[in-house]
């Protein structure tokens, strides 16, 4: 699963967090489901990397968080894309699209 | 915001423990209950969900480390772009940490000193028990009269105050035994001293209660640097025995050399120190109320009082003592006990002084931090380029203004490095500047405080001198400089007037400095002015002790006869020694500038007792030939002759003070005084002495306190065992020191002769306090200027460089250059103007401070003022007309091609 041993991975988790939170705030239970639910259970976000992520957006000003409680009564920490976010996850999507061209590239000419 | 979240995210460090735990346990609760309603066992449900975690522990542990990682990212990217700034303008980079070395060095210099005698407490245990306790006489008003045996009990065990009090008598000894004998440095205490001060010794033990005795206790306790300088450091030195006085003591134990008697002392650190009872010989006896034997005292007071407390009780205790015992006590003296705290007794007189040095630097510093952020400014100014780029790719303006500070506080702080790497070498250097006298001076050194003070204080400065700059970088409109073609050079009006007005804030302080600097000039000047009422030139003194054995029937000396005939005898030998013209020997309080000399109640014949004013006046016995030596005027009458001896009748001199206040149109010669009783005489059958001759007024205790009236009696008829030589020669003093003890030792070759040091040494050792403060504070004052003068300079030529353009334009439309020099010389002056009108108010206000420095001269003393000004402004002008002239010798042509 993605572990975040180098930069490149790291930044994944990033992008498809923010990608996700660009839907609606969500606690990080929440954030974790979604993910393995809409890429069919391919991607499943390593739970030990996606607190210490999310703690360091929050502090990179992408996100902001608070106290709410569930749809089950139940409180938790609800995380919200902020317009710093927004730009970020713009840019990050960029990069991903040149990135993924450029892999596809090398390959085709191969 | 990303700093700012990181500071309060490490701040609120229980909250995000508290919060990241109740986060967590919410994400496991939450797969834990979808586990359940997949169908798992409550069991297994917690058991997939923790295991799908992971370590939670771990998981803690990485996103607190988030914290740290983003701070020191952020950190370390500020930092790396701030070296790289730094080097790309070495020059700039150079001044500036040589000017912030300069300015945070002195502050640090200061602050250790400050820190050694001011703040940090005595090395005793709880040293805010200990107190002096001095005995004043308020109705003449003379202070530190002396103590009774009787007295120091009371205050012991009536006042319920005190845990401890001991006696405290400073006396020079004798030491023989060696070859040569040695004059010793004793101090007489109560055998609880050491306990009471609670510091124990490098060897052997101390005296305590147990010792004892009625009189002196054979057992003394000596000092390191004693133990070195005369038993060679010698382990085995407990139980030596030295004669002191004529007597035998045997050492018990060696004091640690960082061990200071904490007061006062005669000359230098105290040698030996001795319990006495006070109560047997060499003590007189019977012990009486009335004599005022023991000089000083020092107790510790009981846990939890304070010594205002203490001296309410002390009040009382006197005032029902007084009631007690009319005739000790007589109410027109109205004795009192004044207690003050041993560390204000030991450093109050310097505390203003270096409060004073340590503003004055803090000052300097000051000024060097405007400098920079005016260069600062020049500097942002021409990288608004690289700013506007930044601010547009969207880095944000808090991200800015921390990288900018960065820069500053970086700067600051390799020169707070430098200036404590200077300061470690150079610190056995600076402390030979400073005066010998300075209280607790061993005690200055370069302590973990003062390194944090330095490291303190060297951000502050970055910080201080770096904000208006980078404020003032991020917030310049970006848009207009990235338009094509632009150099991006352009400064703002707004930051012209900064600029100008840190240069007036500059000019301001300065002036403070340096008025406050001229004010203590002037001052001294007139101290240095007065005349002492003596001739201090081509004096040399030394000082002779007789030996006090503790039991009389030892006495050398015991009578005035025995004194007097070895003083003749010594002065016979010294006045033939060759190239000297006159000699003489007085008492020890016949030394001028000697030390706080009393003054003692006497009574004029013939006068009825004013009880509100008894007489009081300073008493000295003097060979004839005193005041020839000294050259102090002789007025009128006679001077005492040879035949002036014991036999003789009574006779005194007095000075022109006591002359005029009791005599003020009446001739005083031939007029009686009633003097005090001495020991064993009965006070009724006192002769009268008669007043034979007025001499001027020698400033004995010093040139700024008025002279105080003086009575002196002839030498012969009151010899006493501490003695000065006079010679006044124009031979070398150390040759004359020399002879003078050759002479002496002719005579009696157990008196040691010591304290060979010339007048005019004298007197400048008692001015050299006051002129080290005016040499430091001269320097500063000279920093500063040369800062100020820089400042105005730069900022001119800033101003002007920028203007070009405009001048061009000018000169182009017919504007001479006198036209554009007036124009100049303005600006300037405006700037000068402000800065030194609010450097004169602010002048007003600070230097209300140094009114306790100053002798005969006002803290708003107009001449200072106006002069200094002047001076001020003058200086400034220059420095604003130089870049002035510069600015008209632009040609037009080459002005408006300049983009």
């Amino acid at each position: 699963m993605l572990k975040p041993k180098n930069d490149l991975l790291q930044g994944t988790l990033a992008l498809l967090v923010l990608k996700t939170l660009a839907r609606g705030p969500l606690h990080g239970y929440g954030i974790t489901l979604h993910i393995q639910m809409v890429s069919k259970d391919i991607l499943r976000v390593e739970e030990g990397s996606l607190y210490p992520a999310l703690h360091r957006m929050e502090q990179d000003g992408w996100v902001s968080a608070e106290w709410a409680t569930s749809e089950n009564n139940r409180r938790a920490r609800y995380y919200r894309l902020t317009s710093k976010g927004r730009k970020q996850l713009a840019e990050e999507e960029k990069n991903w699209a040149q990135l993924t061209q450029a892999v596809a590239h090398v390959l085709q000419c191969a | 915001m990303s700093l700012i979240a990181r500071l309060r995210a490490m701040l609120r460090r229980d909250r995000l423990d508290h919060d990241l735990d109740e986060e967590l346990r919410s994400h496991l609760e939450m797969r834990a209950a979808d586990n359940l309603s997949a169908g798992m066992s409550a069991a297994e449900a917690r058991y997939e969900a923790q295991k799908r975690f992971g370590n939670t522990t771990l998981t803690k542990e990485d996103t607190r480390a988030m914290d740290i990682i983003g701070w020191i990212e952020t950190l370390g990217q500020n930092l790396r772009y701030a070296v790289r700034m730094l080097r790309r303008s070495p020059g700039f980079t150079a001044v500036a940490i040589l000017t912030l070395a300069l300015g945070i060095g002195g502050n640090v210099a200061i602050f250790t000193v400050v820190r050694a005698v001011l703040l940090s407490p005595l090395p005793f245990s709880h040293p805010d028990q200990l107190v002096r306790v001095y005995d004043d006489l308020r109705g003449p008003n003379t202070h530190d009269v002396g103590m009774s045996v009787p007295e120091m009990w009371d205050l012991r065990d009536k006042s319920g105050v005190f845990q401890d009090i001991s006696a405290l008598v400073s006396a020079d000894a004798n030491l023989t035994g060696g070859d040569q004998p040695e004059r010793i440095e004793l101090l007489g205490t109560s055998p609880n001293y050491f306990t009471m001060l609670g510091t124990p010794p490098q060897l052997g033990r101390v005296y305590t209660q147990q010792d004892a005795q009625p009189g002196f206790t054979e057992g003394v306790v000596i000092s390191d640097g004693f133990w070195r300088r005369t038993f060679g450091a010698d382990p085995q030195v407990i139980g030596r025995k030295i004669r002191v006085d004529s007597d035998l003591y045997s050492v018990i134990g060696v004091m640690p050399p960082s061990f200071r008697h904490p007061g006062r002392t005669l000359t230098n650190e105290v040698d030996v120190w001795a319990a006495a009872g006070y109560i047997a010989l060499p003590f007189p006896v019977p012990v009486l109320r009335s004599t005022r034997l023991l000089p000083g005292a020092m107790g510790r007071l009981k846990p939890g009082i304070t010594v205002s407390q203490a001296q309410a009780r002390l009040d009382a205790l006197t005032a029902q003592l007084s009631r007690e015992y009319p005739t000790e006590y007589p109410a027109a003296a109205a004795w009192g006990v004044r207690l003050v705290s041993v560390q204000e007794d030991l450093v109050g007189t310097v505390r203003t002084e270096l409060l004073v040095l340590f503003g004055a630097v803090a000052f300097v510093l000051l000024i060097a931090c405007v400098n920079l952020a005016n260069l600062l400014l020049a500097r942002s100014a021409s990288r608004q380029r690289e700013i506007a780029i930044r601010l547009a790719v969207g880095a944000g303006r808090g991200r800015l203004i921390t990288q900018l500070l960065t820069e500053s506080v970086l700067l600051s702080t390799i020169s707070g490095i430098v200036a404590l790497l200077t300061g470690f070498w150079l610190k056995t250097w600076l402390l030979t500047m400073t005066p010998a006298d300075l209280p607790r001076l061993k005690e200055v050194s370069l302590s973990p405080a003062v390194v944090f003070f330095a490291f303190a204080i060297s951000i502050l400065t970055g910080v201080v001198f770096g904000l208006a700059p980078a404020l003032q970088a991020a917030r310049s409109s970006h848009v207009a400089n990235l338009r094509e073609g632009s150099r991006g050079s352009g400064s703002s009006k707004h930051q012209m007037k900064i600029s100008r007005f840190l240069v007036a804030s500059e000019i301001a302080l300065s002036l403070v400095l340096l008025i406050g600097t001229g004010l203590l000039l002037r001052s001294f000047w007139r101290l240095a002015e007065v005349h002492p009422g003596f001739d201090p030139h081509r004096v040399v003194t030394t000082r002779i002790w007789l030996p006090v054995p503790n039991d009389p029937s030892e006495d050398v000396y015991p009578t005035v006869e025995k004194r007097a005939e070895f003083l003749r005898e010594v002065l016979r030998r010294v006045s033939v020694l060759p190239g000297v013209e006159d000699a003489a020997i007085g008492s020890l309080n016949s030394l001028p500038m000697n030390s706080a000399t009393s003054q003692f109640p006497f009574a004029i014949e013939g006068r009825a007792d004013e009880s509100r004013r008894t007489p009081v006046a300073e008493f000295t016995s003097v060979t004839p030939d005193y005041f020839q030596v000294l050259k102090a005027p002789f007025i009128r009458g006679r001077i005492f002759t040879d035949s002036d001896n014991v036999k003789g009748q009574q006779v005194a001199l007095i000075n022109e003070t006591l002359a005029r206040r009791y005599w003020p149109d009446a001739d005083p010669i031939g007029q009686h005084l009633k003097l005090g009783a001495r020991r064993g005489q009965d006070p009724s059958q006192i002769p009268p002495t008669t007043i034979v001759g007025v001499v001027g007024d020698i400033k004995s205790d010093g040139f700024d306190l008025a002279s105080a009236p003086h009575i002196y009696l002839p030498l012969y008829q009151f010899a006493g065992y501490a003695s000065v030589v006079y010679l006044r020669s124009g031979g070398d003093p150390a040759s004359l020191g020399a002879a003078i003890r050759r002479g002496v030792q002719a005579v009696d070759p157990t008196i040691p002769v010591f304290g060979v040091q010339t007048m005019d040494d004298v007197v400048s050792k008692y001015l050299a306090q006051r002129r080290f403060a005016l040499e430091l504070l001269g320097i500063f004052a000279g920093v500063a200027l040369l800062l100020a003068s820089i400042g105005i300079y730069g900022v001119m030529a800033y101003t002007f460089s920028q203007r070009t353009n405009e001048i061009g334009i000018r000169m182009a439309m017919g504007a001479q250059r006198s036209d554009i020099l007036k124009i100049a010389v303005s600006e300037g002056a405006f700037v000068v103007a402000f800065g030194i009108v609010s450097g004169i108010i602010g002048s007003a206000i600070f230097t209300r401070f140094l009114q306790s420095m100053l002798f005969e001269v006002k803290s708003i003393d107009p001449i200072t003022y106006v002069g200094i000004s002047a001076l001020l402004a003058g200086v400034t002008l220059l420095a604003s007309l130089v870049p002035a002239r510069r600015a008209t010798r632009v040609d037009p042509l080459t002005a408006l091609r300049q983009d």
